[in-house]
């Protein structure tokens, strides 16, 4: 062992993380399994609910009651959940472990709780409404909702707009650990696959790990692995970028509606902002242009 | 306000996002699928908005909506 700290990829659903993690293994000292939900799965342990009086309810504070003081109560969480990646990295005669999984970036408090001051953290980042349009394709293959999306669907009853809700809560809690911890660095989906060469020279600078010109191709030659992750990237040897600025496809009024929600955190990532003529549509204006989409249906019938 | 051949122009270029200057006056906007159905709407709700006269219902069809001249003289005709 390299007695390097593992590494931790966090990203909004949808931002390119089954890339980068094909990217990260592809290094000949890293080991980056498809989603194996480990780091989800401790944050849930770790869930505390907090009550009015300020009391948590939760197993650190359960266990403190009975002796087990926090910090060891975390050692044995850590050394649970690396020690099924350092299994993994050894067994596939690499010496440092990374993990990925999409759904994280929902569980970032705990994750820091566990993981901050051990490991390495690769945030990427992806344009709001780009990920908002692949999280409602996602849903729509898939045929129902993750827990962790779930929740914004009970809270907002159009889809587009949960899933945006969604991108602004992760990508700012990953921002926030991205601007405030040295172990952390950041990239763009965009810049990721415009350059993935020159993205990944910088990411593996930062690891300390040596870069090699075919890292890249055999990456993306590697499309044997299976597991859990974004299935249309597995299939792919070649980095595409088609999926850019797919949001523009959107009809002009949700285009307004989503940028009036996802403006702010665009700007704070260095997104432009989405610029509109339009305003949102008043009542009157939504129920005309209904009207008009039944009046362009009939046309269209009686065309055909 | 009159709905001219530069800002009708001008505003279809916007919304499908192509340089639609040098497209003929006669040639086929939604039939050819150069304007799709949201931006018929947008097209519509910008009608109404240009002329200061709502639509009917029944002038809703290719006659007056498939080109840059019929979509002209419809404007023209609705026009306060």
């Amino acid at each position: 062992m390299s007695g390097k700290p593992g590494i931790v990829v966090l990203g909004s659903p949808r931002s390119g993380t089954t890339l980068l993690r094909r990217l990260l293994d592809a290094h000949p000292n890293i080991a980056c399994p498809p989603e194996t939900y480990l780091l989800s799965a401790a944050a849930r342990f770790l869930h505390a609910d907090q009550f009015a009086a300020g009391l948590r309810i939760g197993v650190l504070d359960g266990l403190s009651f009975a002796g087990f003081e926090e910090a060891e109560v975390l050692a044995r969480l850590r050394g649970l959940t690396f020690g099924f990646l350092r299994d993994y990295a050894e067994r596939v005669g690499k010496p440092r472990w990374a993990e990925k999984t999409a759904f994280d970036a929902f569980h970032l408090a705990e994750i820091r709780r566990l993981c901050e001051g051990h490991v390495k953290f690769i945030c990427i980042q992806r344009h709001g409404l780009d990920v908002a349009v692949s999280l409602r394709d996602l849903v729509d293959k898939t045929g129902g909702y993750v827990q962790e999306l779930h929740d914004y669907v009970r809270r907002y009853p159009e889809p587009l707009e949960a899933m945006a809700r969604a991108w602004i809560d992760t990508a700012t809690a990953i921002a926030e650990l991205a601007d405030s911890s040295e172990d952390a660095i950041s990239l763009r989906y965009e810049d990721l696959s415009a350059d993935p060469a020159a993205q990944m020279q910088r990411v593996f600078e930062f690891l300390d790990e040596p870069w090699d010109d075919e890292l890249v191709g055999r990456a993306l030659a590697g499309t044997g692995q299976v597991g859990f992750g974004d299935w249309k990237t597995y299939a792919r040897s070649s980095v595409d970028r088609s999926s850019v600025d797919r949001w523009r496809s959107l009809p002009e009024p949700v285009q307004v509606k989503l940028a009036q929600i996802c403006n702010p955190t665009l700007e704070r990532l260095g997104y432009a902002r989405i610029e509109s003529d339009d305003d949102e549509d008043d009542a009157d204006a939504a129920r005309r242009r209904y009207e008009f989409g039944l009046l362009l249906n009939r046309m269209k019938n009686e065309d055909s | 306000m009159a709905v001219t051949r530069e800002t009708l122009l001008a505003f279809l270029s916007k919304k499908t996002r192509a340089d639609l200057s040098k497209i003929e006056d006669g040639a086929e906007l939604f039939s050819s699928g150069v304007v799709d159905s949201f931006v018929m709407v947008d097209l519509m709700m910008w009608l109404e908005k240009q002329t200061g006269a709502r639509l009917n219902p029944a002038d809703v069809n290719l006659d007056n909506f498939d080109s840059v001249q019929r979509i002209l003289a419809y404007a023209a005709s609705r026009a306060r």
